[in-house]
């Protein structure tokens, strides 16, 4: 499983929005999280890719989240 | 508490045996100088400062403290991780008020000393959940000791806090009407009259919900926020000045008074010793009777 897609099967375990609708393109406001979901999520992918997330503005959509833990994997 | 926990209330709170706040609000940093200062001069107790995310002047805010020696820094409606850094390196202990358990452990990762759970019976920036349910979430879910904060205005309420998992209490709406709170008289008046369903929590559609005594500007606000033609900005333009209109002017209309349910069971003016004492009295006396609930 790639970042991208293990990232969509936590974000459709937290939501009710089904994996086939979270693209990289989607954002949390259209998935339906407001400010405090999307710290909660942060959260859940610090436990499960062992890195630490800067929480700043430019995390607006799923593509973000996956690009900052992507690079902090490397 | 914006306009209203100065010198005067810090370190009466401090001298009373609690920890005082002066509270950074909206205000410019050099009006934090002074009241920082005043506050040594009254007092040689440990107080602390507490800083709203939301000020315009934050940054500068945030290096007062840091340039004043403060030794303790609550932080209010948003999130500190961007300080934590250069408060720590400080020496400064950091508790931030946190609405969830995620951000509960995210402030235990960057150093916060405790948190502060506050529940939405509190009077100001609230979050969606009670204090019965979110002081024991989060402390199951952080080592640091937690602090419970909303609806907590009696012995009552800090015996159960300590019950829920806190180590300790914070209170806002009590001491509003402590004598050395400088506030206008009809804020007080306002909280000593009020009854349980007198606060009303306004702005949820812009995301910070403020919870505030009924009044023709939480009327009118409410109003406003469920008509779809207001747009946000003109919704946050209508909250603007109104703490301070409430607090130093005492205007009943255009004020906007905030406080939390716990105003219901504000009964009376008193110096702020005499209140901490008199929680923890009780609290105390409460705490002993337990026994009358084991076989
Ligand atoms: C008038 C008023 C102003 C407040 N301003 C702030 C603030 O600027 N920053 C903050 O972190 N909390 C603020 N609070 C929340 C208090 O710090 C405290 O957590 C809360 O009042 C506790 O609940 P209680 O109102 O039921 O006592 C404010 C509360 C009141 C009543």
């Amino acid at each position: 499983m790639n970042v991208f897609e293990k990232v969509a099967e936590i974000i459709a375990n937290h939501t009710d929005t089904p994996v086939a609708d979270i693209t990289m393109e989607a954002s949390f406001e259209e998935i339906g999280l407001d400010s405090l979901d999307i710290v909660d999520l942060v959260m859940a992918m610090e436990d499960t890719f062992s890195v630490k997330i800067e929480l700043s503005q430019s995390i607006k959509k799923v593509g973000d989240l996956v690009t900052v833990i992507e690079s902090l994997k490397q | 508490m914006a306009w209203i926990a100065d010198a005067s209330l810090a370190t009466a709170v401090s001298e009373g045996g609690g920890l005082g706040l002066i509270a950074a609000m909206n205000a410019d940093p050099e009006w934090l100088r002074t009241e920082i200062r005043l506050a040594k001069e009254l007092t040689k107790k440990p107080f602390g400062v507490n800083i709203m995310m939301k000020s315009p002047f934050v940054d500068a805010v945030a290096q007062v403290v840091v340039e004043e020696g403060v030794q303790i820094v609550t932080t209010g409606a948003g999130n500190p991780e961007r300080f934590m850094q250069s408060w720590l390196a400080a020496g400064i202990k950091v508790l931030p008020v946190v609405p969830s358990v995620a951000i509960a452990r995210r402030m235990e990762n960057y150093g916060a000393a405790a948190v502060i759970a506050e529940g939405c019976e509190s009077g100001g920036h609230i979050g969606e959940l009670t204090t019965m349910a979110l002081v024991p979430l989060v402390s199951d879910a952080v080592s640091i000791p937690v602090v419970a904060a909303g609806g907590i205005a009696d012995g009552r309420g800090v015996a159960a806090a300590f019950m829920l998992g806190a180590v300790g209490v914070q209170v806002g709406t009590r001491f509003l009407v402590a004598n050395e709170c400088t506030v206008h008289p009809n804020y007080k008046q306002k909280i000593l009259n009020a009854k349980d369903i007198d606060t009303v929590a306004t702005g949820k559609r812009l995301g910070h919900p403020v919870r505030a005594l009924k009044n023709k500007f939480t009327e009118e606000f409410l109003k406003k926020e469920y008509d779809p033609n207001t747009s946000f900005e003109e919704l946050e333009a209508l909250g603007v000045g109104a703490l301070r209109l409430a607090a130093k002017e005492g205007d009943l209309e255009q004020g906007c008074f905030i406080a939390g349910q716990s105003a219901a069971f504000v009964k009376k003016e008193q110096p702020a010793a005499q209140i901490i004492r008199e929680m923890i009295t009780e609290a105390e006396n409460l705490l002993r009777g337990t026994n009358q609930w084991l076989k």
